[in-house]
This record gives structure tokens, C-alpha cells and sequence, in this order.
């Protein structure tokens, strides 16, 4: 394998935590926009209550994901951040004003507004977020983002627009999934876990259906990609659909670790099968990844920096998302 | 002016970062005197140091939050306003910010132990999860400012009409400058720490608040800020020599020297016409700057001369920046000679606590806190401004690396508008943080409470061990 795959595939790793660990903090503040009726306050502490701790690491993901694309593959970074930089661009304000709105919530004591008004904030900014992700990654299959293809170009098609209401669903599902789990910890909440188990049933179905709509669409609005998609992608298309309907039936038999792996396996595989179609363009028909790659000494330094580093935060995170696990008992 | 993207482009970007490091600075500082506080706390059992650090954690959580997000913000707009740039020069900058990234990591992932582990982890267990947090933002000051540092004096590069066609991968590095901007950064950091630290309780004892919270709170944050000073004087002129070597037009700014001479004197504030070389209402010492940067007179200074003026750096904001700098230093430096006296005086004669915590000090104190701030901000004004008209110094111009998209004037109004939303919501929760030592405290101690003291109690607390405590830090 050459530095360049390998770099690459470090990328869509990942970007692949990066779904699985900030994407259900984003779907988690979906699920506290959509919150309703007597339940809605307990629902929203449990999702704050489970974001606590991990949320800022599971946010690096995305950090480390776009250095590495910088350092690796500069000259199609310059490029990408010209054609997307109007969905970049919300993405990060609502990546700015869900942080903040959080720990205001968390910290403010209803010193900086009302508690409901960064409530309000930190839903609205986390649905606008992964929309505006899922748009940009599918503005780059389309092959009309190009240095001065203009603002509006990425959400120029039907394809795009429909992928970022993909990325909101799934986030959206894997959110509920891993609240159900949550819910069941404490004996406190146990009782929320049919209402996640219902929304987690709701989002699995919504997703399929979006998925549905988004594959032809996929081959009227991104050609290059959808040939190599039907070429290579099918059995990830395959591992997906099984593990989407697998969640539905282990989530309908009520085992929610179990489903927290079907879940994971079903987004991992989507996104799989989406940079195996993607390769080896970075954008498609601007700027592939073996021509935009950094000197090859460079590509070996950063390789090698990238091997020291997870050696010592894999660890760490696991850690954090061992000592989190589980309900508070008091320290040993 | 503003509207031209190019200058949008500049504003937002040295808008943000200043945004970004006023947060930032406190994500490097405050874990490195919770380590202090929280470790007293193990020690002694004093429920006093345990409502600092509960406090100080509280803070650092909204700060850290803040500077996080902020930064974000950063890593998206190296792009999206400086896509020539980063085309360019991302790889080379790979390996500092790809290890920057990594402290981050390790700066998060222990941050939500620290903040959310007091019940899950036993208390030593969670004073540990202090030190990764302290030394990863440690590390990631040192590494980001090294990219900066490469950016001021770019070496072990080969280009050939404009593109890379081979970097040394460690060259951020080791460049000249990396050692000495960084650590200037990181001292920085502990002194606007430090600093904003002992003015929030000196300011609460100003407003009568004398209890032992408020003193040994007061106490850490300024022996902090004043410990670091001398040591930051060290370092700013060892980063000066470099600035002298490798950006001389740099140095040429912030001394205000028009023309290249020997016998350079040194020029102490003052407005810089550039139309004329004069410096309006500056305090001039003959010979200063030949014998500070040779140790003799007839040493030769490069002056602005040597550059035609299109491309000189904006003097007059660098000079003011640069004396801003160094005069807030040399008073915090100033301070820090005068209460060592102090405190060698009043231990021979046997007067406790060895910091005068009456009001003149308590002001001068409480004014280390901004005046590090200011240093900072203008430490970074210098950097940045007296690089232009270069991005990267000698290589590549800030008119070449912007982006040529139009809708830079929106973006640089919405950034305006939501950090400036985000920063009076910060200051309203901060101010509601700072209430004073929990009422617990007082109760549980049968200690000082809230209310003013009368001005013996500074002599009578003498006995206390909290002051013993206090003397013990100030040493
Ligand atoms: C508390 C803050 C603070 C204080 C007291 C000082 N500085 Fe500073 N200075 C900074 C905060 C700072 C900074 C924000 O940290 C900068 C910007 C970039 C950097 O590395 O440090 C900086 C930059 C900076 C530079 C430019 C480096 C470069 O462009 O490569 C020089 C020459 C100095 N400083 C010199 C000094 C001297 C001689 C000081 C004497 C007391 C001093 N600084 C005090
Ligand atoms: C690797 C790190 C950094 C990079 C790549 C960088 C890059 C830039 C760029 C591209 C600009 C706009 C062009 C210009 O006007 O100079 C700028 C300006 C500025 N930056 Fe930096 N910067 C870095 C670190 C910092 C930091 C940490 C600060 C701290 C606050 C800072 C403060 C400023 C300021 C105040 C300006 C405006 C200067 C002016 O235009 O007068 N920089 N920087
Ligand atoms: C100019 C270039 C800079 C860039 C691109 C940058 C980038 C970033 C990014 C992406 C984050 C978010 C990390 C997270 O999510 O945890 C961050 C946070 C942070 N940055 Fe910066 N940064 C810059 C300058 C600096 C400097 C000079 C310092 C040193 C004082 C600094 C100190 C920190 C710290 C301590 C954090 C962690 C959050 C916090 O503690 O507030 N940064 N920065």
C-alpha cells in the first residue's frame, strides 16, 4: 500500500469515528429539538447527561480529519475549501453555537438568557450541522465543485440536498440507539427507553426510505462516482442493508447493546461504500489524491507522527468511554 | 479598507485568533494551577483549596468550551480565506499541526475525566487526569506556534515556480525561531493566567471580601504571573535576536529605525510618521538599540531602508504594539522586583503574610491581569503585522494567499456578530460564577464569611496555617 492509501484510509477511519461518536451527539440534539410533550424535560437532561463528558473528544475526530487532509493533500484542500465554503461555512457556525450553547446551558444558571434559549440553540445548531456535512461530502461526488464553480454550486442539486437530510437521519438513529442503551442504566430513567426505542424504530425507517430516494438520484446527479459505485460498492451496499434491518429487528427485541454494533456496522459500511466509489478522486473530475498529495517524506513523517499519536489516545479514549459507561457509583 | 476581501479576509482572521487565544491562554493555564490547588486540597484537606479548584474547574470548562469551538473555527478558515496558502504550504506545516491535533485529543478526552469524573474517579485518580490536560496544552501551544514560527522564518523548503517540490518534514521544528516564540507563548500564557486569576480576587478583597478563599485565590494567580516574568523577559529578548537575524525589516519596525546605522538608538513609544522616518513624542536614548543588540555602540542596525517602502510592515502599529509589550512587561517585571524586597523585608522582621495585602498592592495586582492580556494581544500584533506584506516570510504575499471568493464581507459580519454574541453571554456567566467562596465554606469552616473584614485581620490571620499556606506559595 502506498503512503497516499494508507493516508487515506487513516482518513475515512477517521471520518468513520467521527459519524459514530459526534454524529449521535448531533442526532442526540435532533432528538432535543424534536422532543415534545410530558416527557421532554427528563429526555433532554438524559441527552445532556450522556453528552457530558465525551463530547469535545468525539469533536476532535473532525479536527484531526481536516488537518490530515490539509497535510496530506494540500492543493486539493485549497481547492475543496473554495468550492464548499458555503456549506463549510454553516457547518461551523453551527459546530460554534452548539459548543457554546451547551456549556452556557450547562454552566450558565440562566445568567446569559434562559436555559430553553440555548436549549433552543444547541437543537437547532446540532440538526444544521450534519445537513451541511452530508452536503458537502456529496458535492464532492457530483463533480461540479471546482475552485470557482461559486457559493451556491454544492447545493446545487437534488442529490446533494437529499444526502445532508441523510446524514440528519442517521445521526438521528444512531442517537436514539445509543439512548436507549443510556436510558436503561440508571433506574431513573428506565423508564425513557420505550420512547427512544420508538424513536429509534421511527429513525431506522426514515433512513431507509431517504436511501431509497437517494440512490437514483446518486446516478442522475454524480455519473463518475455511481459507475464505480455499482462496480465496487455492492457488497458494502449489501453488509448495509443487512445491518440496517438487523437494528430494526434487534431494537424490536429490545437488545440494545446488540444494536449498538448492528447500527455502527450499518453507517460505517454506507460510508464505506462511499469512498470505495469516491476513490481515488478527492473531488471528483479537480483533484485526485495521488496528484494533490504532499511530498512523499512529508506523507512518511505524518504517517508515522499519526501511529505514535493513536497509540497513546485510542487508550485514553477508551478510557473515557469505559469510566462513563454505566451508572455513577461513588468513587472506589 | 474594509470590503476589499483581501482585507476582510486579514480582519477576520486576526479577529478570530485574538477571539481564540484570549480563551486559549486560560485552556494552557488554569490546569497547571488546579494541579496546584487540588493537589494542596489532597494534601491538607482544607475545604478552602477544594472550593478554589471547584470553582477554577467550573470556569475552565466554559473557557476550554470556548476556545475549542473557537478553534475550530481557526483549523476551517486557513482554508476557506486562505486557500492559496494552505495549497501551497499544508504540507509542510503537516507535522506540527498533525501532533497539535493529537494534543487536542489528549486535552479533551482528560478534560471530560477531570470535569465530569469527581464522583466516578477516586480523588487522587482525578488530580492525575490534571497532568495530561496540563502538559497537552502545554504541547499544543508549542506546536502551533512553531507553524507560526516557520511562518516568520521559513526554512528547509525547496520550491520551484511556486510549488513545493521538497520540505523537510521537521523544519517547524527546529526553524530558529521555534524555541524561543513558543516558550514566549506558553510563558504567556501562565502570566495572562495567572494574572487575570489574582485580579479577580483582588478585586473581591478590594470590595471587602478578606476571607481565606480570596487571599490564597489571590496569592497563586500572582505569584504565577510574577514568577514568570523575569523568565519572560529572558525569552522575549532571546526571540528579539532571532527577529534581528532572519526579519530584519521586522525588527527595523518595532524599534521604529528608519534608516540602517550604527549608533542606533532606541526609541521608547512614540508615533511613527512613515511619510517623514520621524517618531512623533518618543522618548529617544542614544545608542540604545546598537548596544542592546551588539552589547556596543557602533553596531550596525538594518533599517526600514533596506526594503522599498511598498513592502515594508506597518511601522507605526508594530512599534506601538511592540513597546505596549514590553512595557507591560517590564511593570509586571517591576512589581515582581518590588514584592520580592518586600517579602524578604517582612520575613526578617517577622510580619505575615509576606504580601502586603493592602490596597495599593491589591490594585497593582489586580492591574498584572489586564496588562498580560495587553502584552499578549500586542506580543501577537508585532508577530503578525510586522510580517506583512508576507504570509510567509520572503515566500508567498498575504495578497497572493487570499481567497478570491466575494462573500467574505458576510462572513466577516457574521463572525463579528456571533462572537461578540457568544463573548457578553460568557462575560454574564462569568460574572455569575464569580460570586465569592461558597457559603458552605464559611459555614463548614466556622471561617471568615463573605463579609468585610476589619484591616488587623491581615496581622491576626498570621498565626493561621492558611497564611502559612499563602507565604509557602509566594515563595
Ligand atoms: C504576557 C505576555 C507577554 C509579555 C509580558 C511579553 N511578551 Fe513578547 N510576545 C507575546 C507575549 C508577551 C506573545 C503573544 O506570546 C508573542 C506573539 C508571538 C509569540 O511567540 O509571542 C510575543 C512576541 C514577541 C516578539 C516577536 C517574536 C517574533 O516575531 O518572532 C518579540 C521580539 C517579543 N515578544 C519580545 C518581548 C520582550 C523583549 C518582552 C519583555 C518583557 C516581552 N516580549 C514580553
Ligand atoms: C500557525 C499559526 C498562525 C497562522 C497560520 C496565522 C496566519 C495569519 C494570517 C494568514 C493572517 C492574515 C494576514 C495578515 O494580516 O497578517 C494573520 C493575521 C493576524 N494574526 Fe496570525 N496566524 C497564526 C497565529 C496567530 C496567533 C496564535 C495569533 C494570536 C492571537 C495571531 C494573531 C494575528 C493578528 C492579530 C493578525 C492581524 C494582523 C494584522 O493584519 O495587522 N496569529 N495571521
Ligand atoms: C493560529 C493558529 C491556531 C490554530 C489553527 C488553532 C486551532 C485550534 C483548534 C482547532 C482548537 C480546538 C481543539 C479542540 O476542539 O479541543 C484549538 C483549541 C485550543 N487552542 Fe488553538 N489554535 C491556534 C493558536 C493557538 C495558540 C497560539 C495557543 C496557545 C496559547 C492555542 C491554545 C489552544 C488551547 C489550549 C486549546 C484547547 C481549548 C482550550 O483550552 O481553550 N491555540 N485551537
Amino acid at each position: 500500500m502506498t503512503a497516499v492509501n494508507l493516508l487515506l484510509a487513516v482518513i475515512i477511519c477517521a471520518l468513520a469515528a467521527y459519524a459514530l461518536l459526534a454524529g449521535a451527539d448531533f442526532g442526540a440534539g435532533v432528538w432535543d429539538l424534536l422532543a415534545r410533550g410530558r416527557h421532554a424535560d427528563r429526555e433532554r437532561r438524559l441527552i445532556a447527561h450522556a453528552l457530558g463528558p465525551v463530547w469535545e473528544a468525539n469533536h476532535v475526530w473532525l479536527i484531526f480529519v481536516i488537518v490530515a487532509t490539509f497535510s496530506g493533500f494540500p492543493s486539493a484542500f485549497g481547492l475543496i475549501a473554495r468550492g464548499l465554503e458555503l456549506p463549510l461555512a454553516f457547518a461551523l457556525a453551527g459546530i460554534v453555537l452548539r459548543g457554546a450553547a451547551y456549556v452556557y446551558r450547562a454552566y450558565g444558571e440562566g445568567a446569559a438568557g434562559p436555559e430553553s434559549l440555548w436549549s433552543r440553540v444547541f437543537a437547532v445548531a446540532s440538526s444544521v450541522t450534519p445537513f451541511m456535512l452530508g452536503v458537502s461530502g456529496a458535492a464532492l461526488a457530483t463533480g461540479k465543485v471546482t475552485a470557482d464553480s461559486g457559493p451556491l454550486a454544492p447545493f446545487s442539486s437534488a442529490f446533494t440536498l437529499v444526502a445532508g437530510v441523510f446524514a440528519v437521519t442517521v445521526t438521528a438513529f444512531l442517537a436514539a440507539v445509543y439512548l436507549c442503551h443510556d436510558a436503561g442504566t440508571d433506574p431513573g430513567t428506565e423508564d425513557l427507553v420505550p420512547v427512544f426505542r420508538r424513536k429509534a424504530l421511527a429513525a431506522a425507517s426514515v433512513a431507509g426510505v431517504v436511501s431509497l430516494a437517494l440512490l437514483p438520484l446518486l446516478y442522475q446527479d454524480a455519473p463518475t462516482v455511481a459507475h464505480r459505485f455499482t462496480e465496487r460498492s455492492i457488497p458494502f451496499v449489501v453488509l448495509a442493508v443487512v445491518c440496517g434491518f438487523g437494528s430494526i429487528a434487534v431494537i424490536w427485541k429490545r437488545r440494545y447493546v446488540l444494536a449498538r454494533a448492528t447500527a455502527a456496522t450499518a453507517v460505517v459500511a454506507v460510508l464505506l461504500g462511499w469512498a470505495a466509489a469516491q476513490y481515488p478522486d478527492l473531488a471528483v473530475g479537480t483533484a485526485t489524491a495521488r496528484d494533490s498529495a504532499a511530498g512523499a517524506a512529508n506523507l512518511h513523517a505524518l504517517l508515522i507522527a499519526m501511529g505514535f499519536g493513536m497509540a497513546v489516545i485510542l487508550p485514553a479514549f477508551f478510557v473515557l468511554l469505559k469510566v462513563f459507561s454505566g451508572p455513577e457509583a461513588d468513587a472506589k | 479598507m474594509l470590503g476589499s476581501t483581501l482585507t476582510d479576509a486579514r480582519v477576520q482572521t486576526g479577529f478570530s485568533l485574538a477571539f481564540h487565544i484570549v480563551f486559549a491562554v486560560f485552556g494552557v493555564g488554569l490546569p497547571w494551577l488546579l494541579i496546584v490547588t487540588e493537589g494542596r486540597w489532597l494534601r491538607t484537606g482544607d475545604a478552602v483549596w477544594l472550593a478554589l479548584t471547584r470553582k477554577w474547574s467550573r470556569v475552565m470548562a466554559v473557557l476550554f468550551a470556548i476556545g475549542a469551538v473557537s478553534g475550530t473555527v481557526l483549523s476551517f478558515e486557513f482554508g476557506l480565506l486562505w486557500p492559496a496558502f494552505m495549497a501551497r504550504y499544508g504540507g509542510v506545516l503537516g507535522l506540527p499541526f498533525t501532533l497539535e491535533a493529537f494534543a487536542f485529543f489528549a486535552e479533551a478526552i482528560f478534560v471530560g475525566l477531570y470535569l465530569y469524573g469527581w464522583k466516578r474517579l477516586s480523588p487522587r485518580a482525578h488530580w492525575l487526569t490534571l497532568w495530561p490536560i496540563a502538559i497537552s496544552g502545554t504541547l499544543s501551544t508549542l506546536f502551533i506556534v512553531t507553524a507560526n514560527s516557520w511562518m516568520n522564518v521559513p526554512t528547509g523548503v525547496k520550491e520551484v515556480g511556486g510549488k513545493v517540490v521538497s520540505a523537510e518534514p521537521l523544519a517547524p521544528l527546529t526553524g530558529p525561531g521555534a524555541l524561543p516564540e513558543s516558550l514566549h507563548m506558553l510563558l504567556a500564557a501562565i502570566m495572562c493566567t495567572g494574572g487575570v486569576v489574582a485580579a479577580v480576587y483582588a478585586v473581591g478583597m478590594l470590595r471587602g471580601r478578606r476571607d481565606a478563599y480570596h487571599r490564597r485565590g489571590f496569592g497563586v494567580g500572582l505569584v504565577a504571573v510574577l514568577a514568570a516574568a523575569p523568565v519572560q523577559l529572558v525569552v522575549g529578548d532571546l526571540a528579539a535576536r532571532v527577529v534581528e537575524k532572519y526579519q530584519p525589516a521586522k525588527l527595523a519596525a518595532m524599534e521604529a529605525l528608519p534608516h540602517t546605522r550604527d549608533h542606533a538608538p532606541l526609541t521608547l513609544g512614540g508615533i511613527y510618521d512613515p511619510d517623514t522616518g520621524k517618531t512623533r513624542f518618543g522618548l529617544e536614548i542614544p545608542d540604545g538599540l546598537s548596544l542592546l543588540t551588539g552589547f556596543r555602540t557602533d553596531k550596525t542596525i538594518r533599517g526600514l531602508d533596506i526594503l522599498p517602502a511598498k513592502e515594508q510592515p506597518a511601522t507605526p502599529v508594530v512599534h506601538l504594539a511592540f513597546d505596549t509589550m514590553v512595557g507591560a512587561g517590564m511593570a509586571i517585571l517591576g512589581l515582581a522586583a518590588l514584592l520580592a524586597v518586600v517579602a524578604v523585608w517582612r520575613r526578617r522582621k517577622g510580619v505575615r503574610p509576606l504580601i502586603p495585602l493592602s490596597r495599593p498592592w491589591l490594585v497593582a495586582g489586580a492591574l498584572t491581569g489586564p496588562a498580560a492580556m495587553a502584552a499578549m494581544l500586542a506580543g501577537w500584533e508585532v508577530t503578525e503585522a510586522g510580517r506583512q506584506p508576507w504570509i510567509v516570510y520572503g515566500r508567498m504575499t498575504v495578497r497572493e494567499a487570499a481567497t478570491t471568493s466575494g462573500g467574505i464581507g458576510w462572513s466577516l459580519a457574521a463572525t463579528v456578530l456571533v462572537y461578540l454574541g457568544l463573548a457578553a453571554a460568557l462575560v454574564l456567566i462569568l460574572r455569575r460564577l464569580a460570586t465569592g467562596a461558597p457559603p458552605s465554606l464559611a459555614a463548614e469552616a466556622g471561617g471568615p464569611g463573605p463579609e468585610p473584614q476589619d484591616p488587623d485581620e491581615d496581622a491576626r490571620a498570621a498565626q493561621d496555617s492558611e497564611t502559612a499556606e499563602l507565604e509557602g506559595a509566594a515563595r
